[in-house]
């Protein structure tokens, strides 16, 4: 009977779907949301002392684009401070993307345990006996007089210092102004644009309007939506020509009508944003989305 | 008979449409699977070349123990002529002696790591502390990479044997591949062992 074998096998899927989330749901520590560029859900930092931090870990984000998090828990048990902070770094996946520069200084204060775990794309600026220096060094001295401010400082002035020092793609106009649209749409995505949208917005406004009353309406669509984009006349000019031309043309060959019903959707997600630079629009903080952490970095103790 | 045969054909096409025949899932899931075990073996790789830096500076050590150095170059041969290599990952047998070599390895040089502890200078040696430190990097390295694999490797079994996509595996010759597992599980399961009453703590093998 194959309606229950069928039934059987999705069953089985099922079971096999919920084994995965199984294997997730033991107790370990959630990684907390990402709300700042430092998380201290232990206490050990006043607002001042956060506040420098952050401003410091903004500046560098500013100027080399680079995302490094500061985030300080009481303990990372029952895992490992490596295995958690890989698992903090790859749900976080801070970094710029299609880049991927991000790193998370994480300090287990009962364990007392620190780890700076690396992206992939700073291993090379960041390599893991440079880490273990900056915590060697730096961080774990100042730990062990109690001075977590103070560690955490001079290890962030380090990892600056050795961020910057790295030859990283240049941070991406933000975005909002003027000039950020025109870099980020240029001749190309109007291209697809054009090959993507027109014959099926001429469709429908041929439909609904006429033959020749529509193939004038995707025209000028084509042509304004051209000239909003890029600002400029003469491209405008160009794409409206040839969106006329070719509803004309379509109008006239096809005995088909073309109507289909996703001619609505296009107007929304037109505008592209910029490739890159996603994040630190109005202050707010949010992940670039495009580290991935397979492990780099370096542990240490105080 | 014709009806019947025209009713169980409309059966298949509808569980066959219903979830596709999932042949391009097995190419991407495939090649997911192959790029995941690249990754697995080269930082195997390169933490076989660490561990011949280490070789060289631990040797440099007057009087360091002989036999614990000899098992990590030993190991180390072993598993370096081992390979598999994507192609013979659908072989059970390859596989599991992979990971027995690798195992072995991991384990001769926790041994070391553990001998280290009595030599002082070794331990002041900025050569080796540096080493030591890419080592470890080396080993977080290797436990994501793995992490990845299973994920990859998972993802593709399940495809190769659920229904519908089974039946395209079997066609195409698309088997559930073979993935890690615990070797010593019965010995992890069991609660760790605290003795304070002398001897040297007993090194945790992977």
């Amino acid at each position: 009977m194959p309606p229950a074998r069928i039934r059987y096998a999705l069953i089985a899927i099922l079971l096999i779907a919920f084994s995965v989330f199984g294997a997730h749901a033991q107790a370990l520590l959630p990684v907390p949301p990402l709300t700042a560029r430092v998380i201290d859900t232990a206490g050990t930092l006043d607002a001042a002392q956060r506040g420098t931090l952050e401003a410091k870990l903004a500046a560098l984000e500013q100027d080399k684009g680079a995302q490094v998090v500061v985030l300080v828990v009481p303990t990372t048990a029952p895992e490992d401070i490596a295995a958690y902070a890989n698992r903090v770094g790859n749900t976080w996946k801070i970094g710029r993307k299609g880049v991927g520069d991000g790193l998370i200084l994480l300090v287990a204060v009962q364990d007392r345990r620190i780890r700076i775990e690396v992206a992939k794309t700073l291993e090379g600026a960041v390599p893991d006996i440079a880490a273990s220096h900056v915590i060697n060094e730096a961080i774990a001295p100042r730990f062990r007089q109690g001075d977590y401010a103070g560690g955490l400082q001079a290890g962030v002035d380090r990892l600056d210092a050795l961020v910057r020092g790295e030859a990283l793609p240049p941070v991406a106009a933000p975005p909002g102004q003027a000039g950020a649209i025109e870099n980020g749409f240029g001749l190309f995505e109007a291209a697809i644009l054009l090959f993507i949208a027109v014959p099926v917005v001429s469709a429908v406004a041929r439909g609904i309007l006429g033959r020749k009353l529509g193939a004038l309406a995707t025209g000028a669509g084509a042509g304004g939506l051209t000239f909003v984009v890029t600002a400029s006349i003469a491209l405008a000019a160009v794409a409206g020509a040839i969106a006329l031309l070719y509803a004309l043309l379509a109008g006239a060959m096809s005995a088909l009508p073309r109507s289909r019903g996703r001619g609505g959707g296009w107007g929304g997600p037109v505008i592209l944003p910029p490739s890159s630079g996603g994040w630190g629009r109005g202050g707010g903080f949010g992940s670039g989305g495009g580290g991935d952490f397979g492990g780099g970095g370096a542990s240490g103790s105080w | 008979m014709k009806s019947w045969l025209i009713k169980l054909g409309a059966v298949l096409a509808a569980a066959l449409s219903l979830g596709g025949c999932g042949y391009n899932d097995f190419q991407r899931l495939d090649e997911a699977t192959k790029s995941a075990w690249s990754e697995v073996v080269n930082q195997y790789q390169r933490r076989s070349d660490l561990i011949d830096n280490l070789v060289n500076t631990v040797k440099g050590e007057a009087n360091f123990e002989q036999e614990t150095l000899t098992r990590v170059i030993e190991a180390r041969a072993k598993a370096t002529s081992i390979q598999v290599t994507p192609e013979t990952l659908n072989n059970p047998e390859a596989f599991k002696q992979f990971q027995a070599a690798q195992g072995e390895l991991s384990s001769a040089l926790s041994r070391l790591m553990v001998t280290v502890e009595r030599y002082p200078d070794l331990k002041a040696n900025k050569a080796f502390s540096d080493l030591r430190v890419a080592l470890e990097g080396t080993e977080n390295r290797i436990a994501v990479a793995r992490n990845r694999y299973i994920q990859a490797v998972q993802e593709y079994n399940v495809l190769a044997r659920s229904f519908p996509t089974n039946l395209t595996g079997m066609v195409f010759g698309y088997k559930a591949k073979e993935n890690f597992t615990v070797a010593n599980e019965a010995e992890i399961s069991r609660a760790p062992r605290v003795d304070f009453g002398g001897g040297a703590a007993q090194p945790a093998s992977r």
